[in-house]
């Protein structure tokens, strides 16, 4: 019976068991290969994944006295998690000095909080989930421990961090006080009027999803923390967490307090236009091009928030499609920026791109795929997100939030297009000198970008796929 | 019709990607016309169809197919391409393969927009193609060309996401993305104005119709001259291919209202912009503001027929569509030649200034010859093709209104005004710059693309019968659905 349990919750065992085993081989043998922890860390993600996709064949189950949720839909975003976690490994550079091997042992714990937060089925796994998740990011925004702006951002990251977690614990225990329960299955049954105190839990809970996600009007975190720690971290936080964000919103939001749905679409909706909307003005504004595609991913969670408030199952797929496509650009667009930084040069600026396309022409095409995929022109998979977004929209009779979203996207065009600008149109006083992609980055940029391409030419799989997963989701309610 | 094209990324040897590229689009130019010889222009029928379910949950299909309205189109777009890359080599590029690539994608691109007959995919194609004209703009444009790219970049997408919003809309109406479910669909006066206006917006950046023009001359100058070629050749006549193939058809009650505030758009481009061609001293900004001038008679082509209730028939509007076809056709063929006799000054003196130049004519006979034709082309010389299109034009205004056929006719006038103008400046005069006086005459790469197109200008102009046979019947059966549509 415990073997049976256990072999339910495979992919997080996995990932457990091979965080301990990094730490130990970690620090039993300090001068353990670099390459060997590597390796270790990507055999327990592969696993994990293998695992994933056995328990896809497990037919729905609640274990752990109803704190834990086996159901096709946690799977399924369990295994994108995974390989988006995979991805970003693969295209973080590793050799790097100030980049200490913690970097990704912490990673693994943050996984780890993601795949708990997938299942999670009561208020208090899915704190634990979250707080495991939000724990880890500090940890990797700070691990440039030697940076004062890597220390004054997680500094910033964690008080704001704090607070909203605070926020989210005391929605839930406001939950809990007027329902009496965690279970996310009995909240669903007591929860059916709008009271004025669940009103209140319900938009605590909001800010503290809000914050995950980084959106309007919690996003201050998100280009202090992109900018200031290096960009393997800022590969990882833009791209993995986003995923958990997801998970708790669909099991709160859609699944439990489904009944408040008219309540909490207008909080989304309105942090996700206001995203859209700041994300990308101030976007304008930046030179530093990490904290460029910090605004700008602001701007896209704003477009997945926004497909999430139409709370019907075309929209929340839709939303789910914008998400796996931004996962995609910007896994690529970070792994691409990563390869240009060297040691003693972080910052990225866009005058530091000046005659990219001569010096590391690779890096430059890749780039520019991911710069148009991110303006949203077809046929680069970002034109199908904003399309699907936009369409779920405009059924919904919010035709009005489709036109600020594309005049948005102009605006947005602007700071995209000035990345292939300073590439392609500018020379070099200085080329960059810097050998450019390394062996795994190049690949896993490479197919990133086909990706881009080949995924805008043949959208269907990516669409049923996100379709399947959240019907099956709405199915069981 | 295959709108596929390869892509030549290797760097190995420029001179052999050049040949593959320009064999390559001479292929698709003899493709195209084999389509041509199989093409039954009786009957307004889609013919070459191509229907393959592209994206199922959505209904899209890549469903691409011609007809007498894209055909002529897209054998312009096949026999301009060709030409460009002809003459691709004769200024000096860094990175020609990549040159070469982008027009070659570019061609693609536009093919599929031509032929697309599945909104969405008008869409995918329409806004693909920003990609390579950003690039050829700003990678091998002039020195301003930053700007002028992200201009033209920003404008075209800031029109056509409306388009998107317009497409969407009709799709969640009809339940399928094609172009032809649109037509069949009962849309509301107020629906049909908004419509009407979103996809305006798009075509009218592209077109480009006067007050959304003014990318078009910074974008002009900018451009390497292969760049400005195809813009005013191909990418201008999408426009006016889409009032064509969208706004007509999909809200013909919306066409029939504004169709008054179309006109005098029109006009306003053909006499005003006509006037600021007269005062530009760039070369290439004053072939830039006269395709303005002359696309104003695309547009008032194809709404003039809507003023007068009374002698509205499929005959007149046929007349006056076709009239804007044969100009659309007609101007892409003058102004990509006057386009190329810029680039060919331009490679020898480096300058676009009208007041650089003076007594070319002496150094250089033969092009002197070639441009001043091509100038009076552009002024609507009877006997080529821009006297046929205008004067159509003309003829269909001059049923609805004496007036409005007088103001456009009085694009004649301004029309020769800047052109000659211009001429007697450049070409012929006494020689001012010391330069012009050691440069050598065309050479065979220059000369050959040269002489076709003035070949073909006058082709036309003498015997437009079989273009206008080409497209009769389909405009017939266009002219029909929008009467129809529009109760008239």
């Amino acid at each position: 019976m415990t073997f049976n349990i256990i072999g339910f919750i495979l992919p997080e065992i996995t990932i457990a068991f091979g965080i301990c085993t990094v730490i130990l081989v970690n620090s039993l043998s300090k001068k353990a290969s670099i390459g060997l922890i590597h390796s270790l860390i990507l055999f327990f993600l592969v696993l994990a994944l293998f695992f994933s996709f056995v328990s896809l064949e497990i037919p729905d189950r609640i274990i752990f006295n109803g704190h834990y949720m086996i159901d096709s839909f946690g799977t399924n975003l369990k295994i994108i998690a995974l390989i988006a976690a995979i991805l970003v490994h693969l295209t973080s550079v590793k050799s790097k000095q100030n980049i200490k091997n913690e970097i990704f042992l912490v990673q693994l714990f943050a996984t780890l909080g993601v795949l708990i937060l997938c299942s999670a089925h009561n208020l208090l796994t899915v704190y634990l989930g979250l707080e495991t998740l939000t724990l880890s990011m500090y940890g990797i925004v700070a691990s440039n421990r030697s940076s004062v702006d890597a220390t004054e951002s997680a500094m910033k990251f964690f008080i704001l961090g704090a607070i909203a977690s605070a926020i989210f614990l005391y929605g839930i225990s406001i939950l809990y006080g007027v329902t009496g329960t965690l279970s996310l299955d009995s909240l669903k049954e007591l929860v059916i009027i709008s009271s004025l105190e669940i009103r209140i839990a319900v938009a605590f809970i909001a800010c503290g999803i809000i914050f995950k996600f980084g959106a309007f009007p919690f996003h201050s975190w998100v280009p202090d923390s992109y900018q200031g720690s290096n960009t393997t971290a800022a590969i990882y936080i833009s791209s993995v967490p986003k995923l958990g964000a997801f998970a708790l919103i669909s099991r709160l939001f859609l699944d439990a307090l489904n009944a408040m749905s008219e309540f909490w679409s207008v909080l989304i909706l309105s942090a996700g236009l206001f995203s859209i909307i700041i994300g990308n003005l101030i976007a304008l504004m930046q030179i530093n091009l990490r904290r460029m595609l910090a605004y700008s991913a602001i701007g896209h969670i704003g477009f997945v928030l926004l497909s999430f408030s139409i709370v019907s199952d075309t929209g929340v797929s839709a939303s789910l499609t914008y998400l796996l496509m931004y996962l995609i650009m910007t896994i690529a667009a970070f792994g691409l920026i990563e390869s240009i930084a060297s040691e003693d040069h972080q910052h990225i600026e866009l005058s530091d791109l000046k005659g990219l396309s001569k010096s590391h022409p690779s890096v430059a095409f890749m780039l520019l795929f991911c710069m148009f995929s991110m303006v949203g022109i077809p046929p680069f998979i970002g034109f199908y997100a904003k399309w699907m977004v936009l369409s779920e929209l405009i059924y919904n009779d919010w035709i009005w939030l489709a036109i600020i979203g594309v005049i948005m996207s102009v605006i947005a065009a602007y700071f995209y297009l000035r990345v292939v600008w300073f590439m392609y149109f500018e020379n070099a006083d200085q080329p960059i000198e810097n050998k450019g992609l390394k062996n795994t980055q190049s690949i896993t940029t490479l197919l990133l970008s086909l990706m881009l391409f080949l995924i805008g030419l043949y959208p269907n799989p990516i669409i049923d796929y996100t379709r399947i997963i959240i019907s099956s989701f709405l199915l069981i309610d | 019709m295959v709108g596929l094209i390869m892509l030549f990324i290797n760097e190995k040897h420029s001179s052999i990607v050049y040949w593959v590229s320009v064999i390559s689009s001479l292929l698709i130019f003899g493709l195209s016309l084999y389509a041509l010889s199989l093409f039954d222009d009786s009957g307004s029928a889609i013919q070459f169809e191509l229907n393959t379910s592209w994206i199922e949950r959505f209904n899209i299909n890549y469903h691409l197919g011609v007809d007498g309205i894209s055909f002529p189109l897209i054998l312009l777009t096949t026999f301009i391409t060709p030409i460009v890359l002809f003459t691709a080599r004769t200024s000096n590029k860094t990175n020609l393969h990549q040159y070469l690539a982008s027009f070659l994608i570019l061609e693609g691109l536009m093919i599929g927009v031509f032929s697309a007959l599945d909104a969405f995919l008008f869409y995918v194609f329409w806004e693909a193609m920003l990609i390579p004209m950003f690039i050829i703009i700003g990678v091998w444009g002039g020195k301003n060309r930053v700007y002028a790219t992200i201009k033209f970049f920003l404008y075209t997408f800031l029109g056509s996401v409306f388009m998107l919003i317009a497409i969407i809309y009709l799709y969640i109406s009809t339940g399928s993305y094609s172009i032809f479910d649109f037509y069949n669909l009962d849309l509301s006066r107020i629906e049909q104005v908004l419509i009407f206006l979103a996809f305006l917006f798009a075509f009218a950046v592209k077109i480009p119709m006067w007050p959304v023009h003014t990318w078009l001359p910074d974008a002009h100058v900018e451009a390497p001259t292969g760049g400005s070629v195809i813009l005013a050749a191909i990418l201008l006549k999408m426009g006016g291919y889409g009032l064509l193939r969208f706004s007509l058809p999909i809200t013909p009650d919306a066409s029939n209202e504004l169709s008054q505030i179309m006109v005098v758009l029109s006009l306003i481009a053909i006499i005003y912009i006509g006037m600021v061609a007269l005062s530009q001293t760039d070369m290439k900004k004053l072939i830039a503001y006269s395709s303005v001038a002359h696309m104003g008679f695309v547009t008032l082509g194809t709404f003039v027929v809507f003023l007068n209730h009374e002698n509205i028939s499929s005959d007149n509007m046929t007349l006056a569509i076709s009239g804007s076809m044969i100009q659309m056709v007609s101007h892409g063929l003058i102004s990509g030649a006057l386009f190329l006799c810029i680039g060919v000054m331009y490679d020898r003196i480096h300058s676009r200034e009208i007041d650089d130049y003076g007594g070319v004519a002496l150094s250089m006979p033969k092009f002197a010859g070639l441009m001043v034709f091509f100038a009076l082309a552009n002024a609507a010389l009877p006997g080529t093709s821009g006297f046929v299109g205008e004067v159509l034009v003309i003829f269909a205004s001059l049923k609805v209104n004496f007036w409005i056929a007088f103001l456009s006719g009085s694009t004649l006038i301004i029309g020769a005004a800047y052109t000659l103008w211009m001429i007697k400046r450049v070409i012929f005069g006494q020689i001012t710059n010391e330069k012009i006086s050691d440069i050598d005459d065309l050479n065979v790469t220059e000369f050959i693309p040269l002489m076709i197109l003035a070949v073909m200008v006058i082709a036309m102009g003498i015997y437009p019968e079989p273009l206008m046979k080409l497209m009769h019947d389909s405009l017939i059966g266009l002219s029909e659905t929008v009467i129809k549509g529009a109760g008239l």
